[in-house]
């Protein structure tokens, strides 16, 4: 078998297209799949391994009356797009919608949340956008139950761990290689096409959350305004 | 310098057991006496012959040795008062466990009696003698990172309760029996009690004080504890900096009565972490760590095992010359009343659902 290297997501994309014949064709624009039929709003990391398998440890039942989750994500970029994305998880993992925020931010660049779910488990979100451009992201979704605490850091550990670790000469580089048909994209971006493929195939599975999404942002700085707690009012 | 010759009173502490090396080993302290607050305890002391006698009654010990100079006050938080008006009366210099009193009264009696005796009142805060938590203060200090934005700390271990009965007593613990909220059947007095570090923690590192705290508790662990175990704290300092506080008990144990090999069903029996986000950088640390890992006995399980525990022995350094060169300790009463303050707008917080301002 010959490996394909991939540096650029429109082009594995594409790759994925051709190999299992869908057509429709299509680009990866941030967190957007564009295509002639339309933008669609992906949330790529609910392709990611890890999140995936937190996931399935929920749905399993392998942990037992969830009490709190605790989020992180320190990185760089929009912070908005942060929250947006641990506010997600939040509710994905949770199985719930979010009933309240409590939320302090520091300009544009930090912000420390307690969510209510409705369901009542508790989730702390830390988000700011303060480290260096060139840094990897560093993040944790602790799922803690009364049967169980799920993980997706190793215990004991501080910082997302790699597959691979290679020191030769000056250089020092590591490696985390998630998705073999995807050889060579990080494990983000790996997600982000996953996504997108998925917008393609099964464009109807894909959920239509932006606006509610933005309207939970939204609420967070709604919340560092008022200096209180956002009551969400949800629909149904 | 000649040692000072030390006591320890009650030994129901969860910290306790810390002090016997420090209290053998430190050459400028003499360890004279315990006083036992019941039979177990006193049993459990004796079984390790420490070679130090053990009394039923403090008066008794301090009568029996008059040259008593300093004690360490190891007892549940509702003794706390009674043993510092004790010692004052008798001018004995008091090594106290980290929560001298939750009771705004209390506490102000104590910083009364205390400095009208001029007896030094040193608070075991030992994180502040963590050669990373110095490391950490270093480098902040030094600006790499830049003003700080955020502090995000854990603070959360297994629950002490079956060991240490009186952290799941609220009169013992908080001081009181106050419900959470108007309509909850539980009360103050949990795993927040157990937890004061980190809003010591970041009063030390950034200089600042409370703007304003929120707290909010989640669905216990253990149904059927009466105090809290699961908590999280959020607010902003004075500076601007936001924080975001995990002091739960969120580590599940094996219902010891006693501490020990196998306490943890998870791994890692307790964490101290800290991040920090500057406008220059991005800091994180573990205040304890990195260790060594085993799955052997008692149970077979993976498990963290600690490396050092060292922060005892600066703090006791401190307490040595405070008491010998008559100087205030670093963590003394007034600098710890407003970390004491906060913890009580937690709670008043978890009570109303809303966030608690503090006045400049």
């Amino acid at each position: 078998m010959n490996t394909i290297y991939f540096d650029d997501r429109t082009k594995a994309l594409h790759h994925l297209c051709e190999k299992y014949q869908v057509t429709g064709g299509g680009r990866v624009d941030g967190c957007c799949f564009k295509s002639p039929a339309g933008t669609v709003h992906l949330l790529p990391w609910r392709f990611e391994r890890r999140i995936i398998e937190l996931k399935k440890i929920i749905d399993s039942n392998t942990l037992e009356d969830i009490s709190t989750m605790r989020f992180c994500r320190m990185g760089s970029g929009n912070l908005d797009d942060q929250i947006y994305r641990e506010i997600d998880i939040c509710e994905w993992l949770g199985k719930s919608k979010v009933k309240s925020i409590f939320a302090a931010y520091n300009g544009n660049r930090a912000v420390n949340m307690i969510i209510k779910l409705e369901n009542d488990v508790s989730c702390s979100i830390e988000c700011a956008v303060t480290m260096p451009a060139h840094a990897d992201a560093v993040d944790h979704h602790e799922i803690i139950a009364r049967r169980g605490v799920a993980f997706d850091r190793a215990v004991d550990t501080q910082i997302p761990q790699s597959s691979i670790y290679l020191y030769s000469g000056k250089t020092e580089k590591k490696y985390t290689d998630v998705d073999s048909e995807l050889f060579g994209l990080s494990a983000e971006d790996a997600a982000l096409v996953r996504a997108a493929f998925q917008a393609l195939v099964e464009p109807a599975a894909v959920p239509d959350r932006h606006e509610y999404l933005l309207m939970l942002v939204t609420c967070a700085r709604s919340s560092e305004k008022n200096k209180t707690p956002h009551l969400i009012a949800q629909e149904g | 310098m000649k040692p000072i010759k030390i006591a320890m009173l009650s030994m129901t502490h969860g910290h306790t057991r810390k002090y016997f090396q420090t209290l053998k080993e430190n050459p400028n302290l003499k360890w004279i006496a315990v006083s036992a607050d019941n039979e177990e305890v006193r049993e459990r002391f004796e079984r390790d012959n420490h070679q130090v006698p053990c009394y039923m009654s403090e008066s008794e010990m301090f009568d029996t040795h008059p040259e008593i100079e300093a004690v360490i006050i190891a007892s549940a938080n509702s003794e706390h008062l009674r043993q510092v008006e004790e010692c004052a009366k008798r001018k004995i210099d008091i090594l106290s466990m980290k929560i001298p009193s939750f009771d705004p009264a209390q506490y102000q009696k104590m910083i009364e009696v205390t400095e009208k005796a001029d007896v030094v009142f040193h608070i075991e805060l030992e994180l502040h003698y963590n050669s990373v938590v110095q490391r950490l203060k270093k480098i902040v200090k030094s600006g790499t990172i830049g003003k700080i934005l955020s502090f995000q700390a854990t603070n959360i271990t297994l629950s002490p309760v079956w060991a240490f009965p009186w952290q799941g007593i609220p009169e013992q613990s908080y001081g009181s029996r106050v419900k959470l909220k108007e309509n909850s059947s539980r009360f103050r007095g949990g795993a927040l009690c157990d937890h004061p570090h980190v809003f010591d923690m970041i009063r030390w590192i950034t200089g600042s004080d409370f703007d304003y705290v929120y707290a909010a508790t989640a669905t216990n662990l253990r149904p059927e504890l009466e105090v809290e175990d699961m908590l999280l704290v959020n607010g902003k300092m004075k500076d601007g900096t936001v924080f975001l506080f995990d002091p739960s008990w969120s580590r599940m144990e094996e219902r010891l009565k006693e501490p020990g090999p196998g306490w943890e069903v998870f791994p890692k029996r307790m964490e101290v972490n800290i991040s920090i986000c500057g406008e220059k950088g991005v800091l994180v640390c573990d205040c304890f760590g990195p260790n060594v890992y085993h799955n052997g006995a008692p149970n077979d399980r993976y498990t963290v095992q600690y490396t050092y525990f060292d922060e005892w022995i600066g703090m006791m350094d401190e307490f040595v010359d405070c008491v010998r060169n008559r100087k205030k300790p670093q963590i003394n009463l007034r600098w710890h009343e407003q970390t004491i303050k906060v913890m009580n707008a937690c709670y008043d917080s978890i009570s109303t659902g809303k966030p608690v301002f503090f006045e400049i």
